[in-house]
């Protein structure tokens, strides 16, 4: 790839429960005054929109503002025409898709909401996004099973690195309702909170150029037939990861912040998360964190490594 | 850029390669047929242009658009002499759906679905032994964008050859929801037509190999540019300016002029909006110089996240036959299209050197590509 450094200059999240980034560093819980989905959603700008757009375009909104590019009014203060929307989710859509089908089986076609009609297609959130703040660049949404993540923050940074964008808004997000729970039952897996992350990307020299403070230098990528051979892959070779985002299972001789046990093995949102978690925990500008996706049976996984934002390295 | 198409494949309603397919275009054969599995009493509308090929008629099967996926990318890669060696090439598949048609035979209890079944990347890997495997669900310019990812992955030296596909099959629930919204009843998609009543579905995949120039294998055609934008307007409503914006950026990419150009492969969804943005833009890019225009959803229906990549598939054909097929059903054109090279009635013998394909998604998501005959 071309030597463009991408950096991450903004962070944010709208978890069920959650107060901000550095509550990811400590075990899930639902804290007193944090983030609540009952009365989080509302709102007049919210209105036609599903609930996983909802969710993303606070998300969103909380890593604009932490990258200085959203006035007090809520404007966009980059340049649209240069801004890329990366969106990864998996289920984002499965109420809609659902519930139109028992809507039809119970009445018919003529009883859907024509308001509605954008959510049938996965990509629902990342026009919302993009209209929202008016990010006339590349948009992109990945639904590509547990990589999705961190596949979002490997296509952003592809599409600033190629020059198509300046800067991207990737959000990850994966809402709970009845109809994801049920999926989670069927196939044995556990259900999940309410969950979007978002990270501002920019190239370095872009960032530098209007000021803004990198948080993380986005690292090598990798996929791989394992969780094991896609670490190895990524990790810097001096040095043993100083943060591990990924399950226990995958090193059992050190601490890991195993944000599955709570986000899902199979969220979209899990690789946005981590990078957020890896941002708000990387105190030591010459420090390292590598998000690793679940291992599960007969599909993929992806690394990517994560680097404090000094000194400018090439990678 | 110049990059090789070395290798096509696709299946849609009226055929199960990319031959067979312009071939049936060039009949102006239409795959339009009563629905096959839906229940006619809850809809409006009762026909779509669906692949035939379910095991027990009349009975829906999950894993329909899984199966076209695989079938267009090994006639790819057999197509490009590559299929030996599948695994080491990444592959983006560009969808509308993804595989939401199994989730709705999953939510009434016909058949379980996993979450491997959701995107395509474990049945890519069982396979071709894959594992660089991508699905973006980008709407109707799925194909195109993910054509666009691809060059650019080339051009910047993360690969040599990129697989590039789309597949998607019908669901309920978009068929009902355009079903309640669309305000006539369509009887077939009108691509351009003065009376036009709407989108109709149809289903299908497609795949190319694309390589860098000169890496091997003989070229079908050259890709010489993608643009990608996005409107960042309106849900449901495309922006005119943002379909020129498009349109003009792939020509800078390509480095061709509007003259250059010798056919557009319309999106020609024969909705009334997307048809008469479409004809806008023709003529305020092309003004003066005056492309062949046809259009392949009259007789494919619009395949969604695949759609882009098989008109550009059979753009290719179109280069290499010296045929390009007619917009099935044009009797009377739009207003609009007045002054404009509509091909209609029968297929055009013709030389085409190069093309644009058009590819507009919803929630104002649109990439345009133009490519070149092979040398």
């Amino acid at each position: 790839m071309t030597g463009r450094q991408v950096v991450a200059t903004g962070v944010g999240l709208a978890v069920d429960g959650l107060r901000g980034p550095a509550d990811l560093l400590t075990p899930y819980q639902r804290h007193p005054g944090g983030f609540d989905p009952d009365t989080g959603l509302r709102g007049k700008r919210m209105r036609h929109r599903d609930r996983a757009s909802r969710l993303a375009s606070l998300a969103a909104d909380a890593a604009l503002d932490d990258a200085g590019l959203r006035s007090a009014e809520g404007a966009f203060l980059g340049t649209p025409t240069r801004t890329a929307t990366v969106v990864s989710t998996n289920l984002g859509n499965l109420d809609s898709v659902c519930s139109f089908v028992t809507t039809i089986d119970e009445q018919s076609a003529l009883a859907l909401n024509s308001t509605e009609l954008p959510n049938t297609s996965s990509n629902v959130t990342a026009g919302w996004l993009a209209i929202e703040h008016g990010l006339r660049a590349p948009n992109l949404t990945l639904s590509n099973g547990a990589t999705s993540g961190l596949d979002a923050l490997h296509w952003a940074r592809t599409l600033i690195a190629t020059g198509r964008a300046d800067a991207a808004v990737v959000t990850g997000v994966e809402p709970d309702n009845e109809y994801v729970r049920r999926l989670h039952r069927d196939n044995d897996e556990r259900s999940w909170p309410d969950a979007a992350a978002a990270v501002v990307l920019e190239s370095a020299d872009h960032a530098e150029r209007r000021g803004a403070r990198a948080r993380l230098v986005l690292g090598p990528y990798q996929r791989a037939t394992s969780a094991d051979a896609a670490l190895r892959a990524v990790l810097p070779a001096q040095s043993a990861a100083g943060q591990l985002l990924a399950e226990p299972a995958l090193a059992a001789d050190r601490p890991v912040l195993d944000l599955a046990s709570w986000a899902g093995r199979q969220s979209g949102a899990l690789g946005v998360l981590q990078c957020v978690a890896a941002a708000a925990g990387l105190d030591d500008p010459e420090g390292v964190a590598v998000a690793v996706s679940c291992q599960l049976p007969d599909a993929a996984v992806a690394a990517m490594a994560f680097h404090g934002p000094a000194p400018v390295r090439a990678h | 850029m110049t990059l090789d198409i070395t290798g096509l494949g696709a299946i849609a309603a009226i055929g199960t390669s990319p031959e067979e397919i312009h071939d049936a275009l060039c009949r102006s054969r239409s795959g339009l047929a009563p629905l096959r599995v839906f229940d006619q009493s809850k809809y409006r509308s009762h026909l779509a242009y669906e692949i035939d090929d379910r095991t027990e008629p009349g009975r829906d099967e999950p894993r329909r658009a899984t199966r076209w996926l695989l079938h267009a990318v090994e006639q790819a890669l057999t197509d490009a002499g590559l299929l030996d060696t599948a695994a080491r090439y990444p592959v983006l598949v560009g969808t509308t759906h993804r595989e939401q048609r199994s989730v709705e035979l999953w939510w009434r209890g016909d058949a379980p679905v996993g979450f491997a079944d959701l995107h395509f990347g474990t049945a890519l890997r069982e396979r071709f032994d894959v594992v660089n495997t991508f699905t973006f669900a980008n709407a109707c310019a799925a194909s195109l964008y993910t054509l666009g990812l691809a060059a650019d992955m080339i051009d910047n030296d993360m690969a040599d050859t990129v697989v590039v596909a789309g597949t998607d099959s019908m669901t309920e629930a978009t068929f009902g929801i355009f079903d309640r919204v669309q305000g006539g009843v369509p009887s077939e998609v009108r691509s351009f037509a003065r009376q036009r009543h709407g989108m109709m579905m149809g289903e299908g995949a497609v795949a190319v190999v694309l390589r860098r120039a000169g890496h091997g294998t003989p070229s079908h055609a050259r890709l010489r540019g993608v643009g990608m934008n996005c409107d960042a307007v309106h849900p449901t409503v495309p922006d005119a300016e943002s379909v020129v914006r498009v349109v003009r950026e792939a020509h800078s990419r390509a480095g061709v002029h509007p003259g250059d150009i010798d056919l557009v492969m319309l999106h020609g969804t024969g909705t009334v909006l997307n048809d008469r943005v479409e004809a806008g833009m023709l003529h305020e890019v092309f003004a003066g110089a005056k492309p062949m225009l046809t259009a392949i959803k009259s007789m494919t229906g619009h395949t969604l996240g695949g759609s882009g990549l098989l008109s550009l598939v059979m753009a290719v054909l179109s280069m290499r036959r010296g045929t390009v097929p007619p917009i099935h059903g044009l009797t009377d054109p739009m207003e609009e299209a007045d002054g404009l090279d509509l091909v209609r009635d029968q297929a055009r013998p013709a030389e085409v050197r190069t093309a644009q394909v058009d590819a507009f998604g919803l929630s104002g998501i649109n990439a345009v590509a133009v490519l070149e005959a092979a040398p």
